[in-house]
């Protein structure tokens, strides 16, 4: 075999695997879209069922009917929306701090930020539960089934791993714009303002885009910290298409779809700030 | 346009790490100043110390008549062109260099004049509205520059600023900064680890090692005087000879001996070196490789400091050669004319120029003559 032929079975082979990992990776998002335009009986029918000859597109309609899924999607939207300003603000601000300033105890303060992540989410569930419910005890401030005690849990998750990526940002831009800035005439503030955060808006979708995904994605403490459906997020809602006597996966699957398009749509739009966002620092630039 | 006083400044960080020690140094107005030394030696610590990026741990620092120790660095005066050249990838050039006029809020007729007076004697007027990044590194350090001098500062401090551009180009802008020197008759603070950099640019040359100056002069008092043996092998390439030995004096003349060696000094320094008290003490001589000569004119006038060497390497340079020697265990360079036929391996039989050679004292390094 010579070598042109050898390096074309080589790359023939390494496109074959490559297909066959995306299709394994996109299978459940195909299964899903495959789902949620057949009718119940034909999904309880079994995969030969399903077949091409009625297709039911009225799912996508009757999912809008069925609950109140424009009330779980303005929460999500409401709650990551807000979750996400307010992350990536402390981010920048913190990541811009660890990420140029040495003061006592930085080192120390920016493992802190990252070793919160080695921490399962899990464990605070029952502790952050008895501490809004002490809240609204003592104070009289309503936490438990509020936006605002969402918003603050996921800020608190979201916001350490956003400064790291923030900080890992910062450092890959040199320091010499900021000191050129302040020797051109700016204030420390003024130099971050106008030349390193022009310079950062790649780093800042990343994480914004990382918190929104994420806090969309969550199930675990929207289930256990709202109970009504003017607070619940679409993970919640959806669930409710899962009762004690119906299932109706039809229904299920087509508001999954539905959910699934605003974040793939974000990450379309904004992959390569992520892609960038996410490897800053990491190689010399 | 400024008087810069630097007065017994120290830079020490925590852990008791010293960068810069006893750093005394007047400039004056107009000066171009060139700080040259090895990486590590302080000198863009110094730099950064006049700019304001740095703290100044002890002493005082005063630009034109005012004490600017705690002054922002916006507040100094200054302008400064860095190594990478620092120039804001968001903004094109025209911003690039509009920057610090806007933020002092100056007339917005008068930006532009600067602006373009400043390209056009940069001659980027035609990049103005371009990005940075679609820039040469030529054209980028010609816009650092721009930046610099529309602000019409009292000082200007240049950070290694030929450093990251090609061999020809560092040669063609090094002329360019030296006559933008004298078209502004501003005072230029410049750093710069390039001793040809040094001695073609300033007025003045400043040597620094291990945070501590070790001559400040004119390019040719620190070429032809060096201080000692530092300053004399980093200024001057190739560098400069040194043949560790001693002094003997033998029937009222002085003597440098050597394995191999036996070289008459010149008369004219045996006082010298008697007042110094280094007869009979170890002492280097040093001596630069184009005072090293083959012409048989120098061999005859020079017969008490001929040396037999072997040809090691031979670059030919076009103009000069190389030659680089070994001669009684001592290596050494000589610089001669490109025609002389000598390639390595071969005898070659030298004569030092003894009016031309410096001594030092090996113990304490510092010159004797």
């Amino acid at each position: 075999m010579n070598t042109l032929t050898a390096k074309r079975a080589r790359n023939l082979t390494l496109n074959v695997v490559t297909w066959l990992f995306v299709l394994v990776n996109l299978f459940p998002i195909l299964w899903m879209v495959w789902t949620s335009i057949h009718s119940n009986e034909e999904i309880l029918g079994g995969v030969r069922a399903m077949t091409l000859d009625h297709l039911q597109w009225g799912n996508y309609l009757q999912l809008w009917q069925t609950i109140n899924y424009f009330g779980y999607f303005k929460n999500s939207l409401l709650i990551c929306g807000a979750t996400t300003i307010l992350s990536t603000a402390f981010a920048v601000m913190a990541g811009y701090a660890l990420a140029r300033f040495k003061f006592p105890g930085s080192n120390l303060f920016g493992m802190s930020v990252v070793s919160t992540q080695m921490i399962p989410g899990i464990l605070f569930l029952v502790p952050i539960y008895l501490l809004f419910w002490q809240i609204d005890k003592n104070i009289g401030l309503p936490m438990i089934n509020t936006y605002w005690g969402m918003i603050l849990i996921y800020t608190a998750f979201y916001t350490p791993m956003s400064i790291w990526i923030m900080r890992s940002f910062f450092v890959s831009v040199p320091r010499d714009l900021e000191e050129s800035a302040l020797i051109d005439g700016c204030t420390r503030f003024q130099a971050f303002r106008k030349v390193i955060l022009p310079l950062s808006v790649p780093g800042i979708i990343a994480t914004a885009v990382y918190v929104f995904l994420t806090a969309w994605d969550e199930l675990m403490f929207a289930w256990v910290m709202t109970t009504t459906s003017d607070v619940q997020t679409i993970p919640v809602g959806i669930r409710l298409y899962v009762g004690q006597y119906q299932n109706r996966f039809d229904l299920l699957m087509a508001a999954a779809a539905v959910s699934t398009l605003p974040v793939l749509l974000t990450f379309f739009l904004t992959q390569k700030y992520f892609i960038r966002g996410m490897t800053a620092g990491a190689v010399k630039g | 346009m400024a008087r810069v006083q630097l007065k017994h400044v120290y830079k020490r960080y925590t852990g008791d790490v010293v960068v810069v020690k006893d750093f005394d140094l007047d400039i004056e107005d107009r000066e171009f100043v060139v700080m040259v030394g090895p990486s590590g030696c302080g000198k863009s610590t110094t730099l950064r110390m006049i700019a304001g990026l740095e703290e100044i741990t002890d002493g005082e620092l005063i630009i034109g008549d005012r004490v600017v120790n705690d002054v922002h660095p916006k507040d100094r005066d200054i302008a400064m062109v860095f190594q990478n050249y620092a120039l804001y990838p968001h903004m094109n050039i025209y911003d690039n260099m509009a920057f610090g006029l806007k933020l002092r809020k100056i007339d917005k007729q008068e930006i532009d004049r600067r602006v373009r007076d400043a390209a056009k004697i940069l001659d980027i007027v035609h990049l103005l509205d371009r990005k940075p990044k679609a820039l040469s590194g030529g054209q980028r350090q010609r816009v650092a520059l721009g930046r610099a001098i529309v602000r019409e500062p009292q000082v200007f401090l240049m950070d290694e600023p030929l450093s990251n551009l090609d061999a020809k180009l560092r040669v063609q802008m090094r002329a360019e900064i030296a006559k933008l020197h004298q078209r502004l008759q501003t005072t230029i603070i410049y750093v710069t680890h390039d001793q040809t950099e040094a001695m073609t640019m300033g007025d003045r040359i400043v040597v620094m090692k291990d945070g501590i100056i070790q001559q400040v002069g004119t390019p040719t008092e620190i070429y032809n005087h060096p201080n000692n043996i530092f300053v004399a092998s980093f200024i001057g390439s190739p560098s400069m000879n040194f043949i560790k030995g001693d002094l003997a004096e033998e029937a009222g003349s002085l003597f440098f001996r050597a394995p191999g060696l036996n070289i008459k000094l010149p008369e004219g320094r045996l006082a010298a070196l008697r007042e110094a008290g280094v007869v009979g003490k170890p002492v280097t001589l040093g001596i630069r490789p184009e005072h090293i000569h083959d012409e048989p004119v120098f061999l005859e006038t020079f017969p008490d400091s001929k040396v037999d060497a072997n040809v090691e390497v031979v670059e030919n340079l076009g103009s000069e050669s190389y030659v680089y020697l070994q001669a009684a265990g001592q290596s050494f360079v000589a610089r001669v004319a490109a025609r002389t036929a000598v390639k390595p391996g071969m005898n070659f039989t030298l004569a030092l120029d003894i009016d031309k050679i410096h001594i030092f004292n090996t113990e304490t390094e510092q010159t004797v003559f």
